[in-house]
C-alpha cells in the first residue's frame, strides 16, 4: 500500500506538504501509553528484585506455569476451534439471506458485542451454575438427573469465550463469502458434485483466507484474555493473563509479572507476524 | 507549532489527571456491602463535620498501591487492606507513619495498632451453610473437610491470605496453640483431599451469591456476609467452631497529598461512635475499645469478640514475613 502510493504524484504531494503531522498524536498515544511502559515492564522483568534472567527461568523452568501456558494454548485453540465450526454455517446464512433479515441478524451479534463485556460473563455463570437456568431445564426435561458441572472449569471457560468471540469469526467471513459468485457453486453441482462435494472441495477452500484470518484473530485475542477465564474458569485451568494479574496485584512481583506478560506479547507477536505472511490477502490472490 | 500544541495539551492533561482537588481525598476499600457501610458511617459523616469530600473508590489493588508510590502519584489517601498486607507494606516504605497526635490509640484494640496502621474492622472465618440446600450442616473445619460426611461442593476464600491454610490444619488435628509457624506440607496435603470439591470465591458477594444460589452449600464464610445474607432471607447456619479470626487495617500510602485529610478521616473512622455503627451494620466486630457499650445488646452477642471460646487469631506478624512464600506456593498449588 504504502510503496504504491509513493508511485502516485498526488498522495504524494499531500505527503510533502506536512499530512506527517497528522500521525503525531497517534504515534504519542502509542509510544507513551505502550512502548515506554513495555520496555518498562522489560526492564522490571530482568532488572527485579536482582539483575539477571532468573524470573524467565523460574517462569519456564517450572511444571506449574508451563501448565498454565499450556492451558492458555488449549483453552484458546478449543475457543477458536468452536468458534470457526459453529460460526461459519451463521456467516453463511448471512451472506446468502435477504438484506433485510441479514441485517436484522447482523444487529443482534453486533449488540452482543456492544453490551458490557462483565455483564455478559456474568449472565454465563448465572446460567451455567449447578442450580442455573440450563441445568434446571435439563433435569425438569428428565435429560439428567444430576447438575452438570459447566462453570468454574474448562466447559465454563470455552463456552463463554466462544461466545464472546464468534463475532470476530463471523463478520470477516461474510465478506469472503459474499465475494463468493454463487455461480461457481451451481457450477460444481452442475458437473456432478454433491452437497458435501460443494463444501469440501468448493465453498471451503475458497472461504480458507476468512476462516484462518477471522481464527487466528480468535486464537490471538484468547490468548490475553483475561475477565472471562477468571470469572467462569476454575484455579486449575488459569490463563496466562490470570497469572499476570496474580503475580501483579495478589504477590506484588513485578519481575515475574512483567517476564509472563512478555511471554504472552512475544507469543502474540509471534503469530501476527505468521499472520503477515501466510495470510496477507494480496498473496492469497 | 501543531506538535508543540499537541504535547502541550497532553502535558496538561497528565498534569490535570494527577492532580486531585485540594478539599478532596479518596477513600479506598473492598466494595460490597462493606464499602457501603464505611461510607455511610465513616466517610459521609466525616464529609458532614469536617468539609472534606470524601471519594470512594475501589477495589484495593496492592499493585496499583504499589505503582502509585512508586511513581509519586499517589490517587489514595486512605486505604482498607487486610491486616498482614499492613505489617508487609509498611516494613516495605509504601506508607506513611499515622499521626498519633491525631489518632487517639489509647481506645483501639493493640492487637491491631502498629506504627502504620490502625485495624479497621475485625472478622472471623466461619463455617457457614445454607440450612434449606441440605440435609445437615458441617459444625467443625473438620466436618467442612470431610467429603464422605458432607459430600458435594464447599466454597473457600480463593487469595492466599489468613484463615483457609489454618482451617485445613485445624480439620487436620492440629491444635489451636500449635498452629504456628504453619505446617504448609500438612496443610496442602489436607486441601488436597477437597481440591476437587472447591469452589474458590474472589469476593464476599461471589461467596453469598455462591451460598444463597446452593452452588456450594457452605464453606468458610467472612461472619459479616453470613449476617448480611441471613437479613435477606436466606436461611444460614453459622458454626463459630474455631473461628479464625483476622482484621483489616487501615492505611495512608507513601507521599499522599491529603496526609492531614487521611489521619483525620482515620480518627474519625475510628473512633467509637463510627465503628459501633459500621459494626452495627455489617456483623463485624469494632476495633475501639468503647464502641461496644453504644451497641444493641443482641447485636453485641452475634459479633466475632463474643465467640472467644474456641477462637484461633491468625498470627498477622507471621503471616506479614512469610506472606510472599506462601503466596507463590498457594497460586502454584491452586494451578496444578
Amino acid at each position: 500500500m504504502v510503496l504504491s502510493a509513493t508511485t502516485d504524484g498526488g498522495q504524494r504531494s499531500i505527503r510533502r506538504n506536512g499530512s506527517f503531522g497528522y500521525v503525531v498524536p497517534a504515534l504519542l498515544l502509542i509510544a507513551f501509553f505502550f512502548i515506554i511502559p513495555v520496555l518498562m515492564l522489560l526492564m522490571r522483568s530482568v532488572l527485579e528484585p536482582t539483575p539477571g534472567l532468573q524470573n524467565y527461568q523460574e517462569l519456564l523452568g517450572s511444571t506449574t506455569y508451563l501448565r498454565v501456558f499450556l492451558n492458555t494454548f488449549t483453552v484458546a485453540g478449543l475457543v477458536t476451534v468452536v468458534a470457526v465450526v459453529i460460526g461459519f454455517p451463521v456467516a453463511w446464512l448471512l451472506a446468502i439471506m435477504p438484506d433485510k433479515w441479514s441485517r436484522l441478524v447482523m444487529a443482534i451479534i453486533v449488540l452482543s458485542m456492544w453490551t458490557n463485556l462483565l455483564a455478559r460473563t456474568y449472565a454465563w455463570m448465572v446460567l451455567l451454575q449447578r442450580t442455573g437456568v440450563v441445568n434446571k431445564m435439563l433435569i425438569s426435561l428428565g435429560i439428567i438427573d444430576k447438575p452438570l458441572a459447566l462453570v468454574n472449569n474448562l466447559v465454563g471457560v470455552t463456552i463463554g469465550m466462544t461466545y464472546i468471540m464468534l463475532p470476530f469469526v463471523i463478520l470477516p467471513l461474510i465478506g469472503i463469502l459474499k465475494s463468493i459468485d454463487p455461480a461457481i457453486l451451481r457450477a460444481a453441482a452442475l458437473c456432478g458434485a454433491n452437497k458435501r462435494q460443494c463444501f469440501t472441495r468448493v465453498l471451503l477452500p475458497l472461504s480458507l483466507p476468512g476462516i484462518a484470518s477471522g481464527a487466528l484473530m480468535v486464537f490471538v485475542m484468547s490468548l490475553g484474555y483475561y475477565v472471562t477465564p477468571a470469572l467462569l474458569g476454575g484455579t486449575s485451568n488459569m490463563m496466562l493473563a490470570e497469572l499476570v494479574a496474580q503475580f501483579v496485584q495478589s504477590l506484588v512481583n513485578w519481575g515475574m509479572g512483567g517476564a509472563a506478560a512478555l511471554v504472552l506479547l512475544l507469543v502474540t507477536m509471534v503469530l501476527y507476524a505468521i499472520q503477515l505472511k501466510f495470510l496477507n490477502p494480496n498473496r492469497v490472490r | 507549532m501543531k506538535k508543540q500544541t499537541i504535547i502541550a495539551v497532553l502535558a496538561a492533561t497528565v498534569a490535570f489527571a494527577g492532580q486531585a482537588s485540594a478539599a478532596d481525598m479518596v477513600f479506598t476499600s473492598w466494595g460490597g456491602t462493606t464499602q457501603d457501610a464505611q461510607k455511610q458511617h465513616w466517610a459521609d459523616t466525616f464529609s458532614t463535620e469536617g468539609g472534606v469530600n470524601v471519594t470512594q473508590d475501589g477495589p484495593t489493588d496492592y499493585g496499583k498501591l504499589k505503582a502509585m508510590v512508586e511513581s509519586s502519584n499517589v490517587a489514595w489517601d486512605v486505604v482498607d487492606v487486610e491486616g498482614d498486607y499492613a505489617v508487609q507494606a509498611g516494613n516495605a516504605g509504601l506508607l506513611e507513619k499515622l499521626d498519633f497526635s491525631v489518632i487517639d490509640k489509647t481506645k483501639l484494640d493493640p492487637r491491631f495498632v502498629t506504627d502504620y496502621s490502625v485495624g479497621s474492622f475485625y472478622y472471623s472465618f466461619v463455617i457457614g451453610c445454607n440450612k434449606d440446600a441440605v440435609d445437615a450442616c458441617p459444625k467443625s473445619w473438620a466436618d467442612l473437610f470431610d467429603l464422605a460426611k458432607f459430600p458435594g461442593k464447599r466454597t473457600f476464600y480463593k487469595w492466599s491470605a489468613p484463615g483457609v491454610i489454618e482451617a485445613a490444619l485445624l480439620a487436620d488435628g492440629v491444635a489451636a496453640d500449635k498452629l504456628y509457624p504453619l505446617d504448609l506440607d500438612r496443610a496442602f496435603k489436607k486441601l488436597d483431599t477437597i481440591k476437587s470439591e472447591i469452589v474458590w470465591w474472589d469476593s464476599g458477594a461471589q461467596s453469598q451469591q455462591l451460598l444463597a444460589s446452593a452452588e456450594a452449600p457452605f464453606g468458610s464464610f467472612w461472619n459479616g456476609r453470613l449476617t448480611a445474607l441471613a437479613q435477606t432471607g436466606v436461611t444460614v447456619e453459622t458454626s463459630w467452631t474455631n473461628n479464625i479470626t483476622a482484621a483489616d487495617a487501615l492505611v495512608v500510602p507513601k507521599g499522599t497529598k491529603n496526609k492531614e485529610a487521611a489521619m483525620k478521616f482515620i480518627a474519625n473512622a475510628t473512633s467509637d461512635k463510627a465503628q459501633a455503627e459500621f459494626a452495627t451494620m455489617t456483623g463485624y466486630a469494632p476495633i475501639n475499645t468503647d464502641s461496644p457499650k453504644l451497641m444493641d445488646e443482641d447485636l453485641r452477642k452475634t459479633l466475632p469478640d463474643q465467640q472467644a471460646e474456641t477462637q484461633v487469631n491468625a498470627d498477622m506478624s507471621y503471616w506479614a514475613a512469610h506472606r510472599d512464600e506462601i503466596g507463590t506456593r498457594w497460586y502454584a498449588w491452586q494451578a496444578k
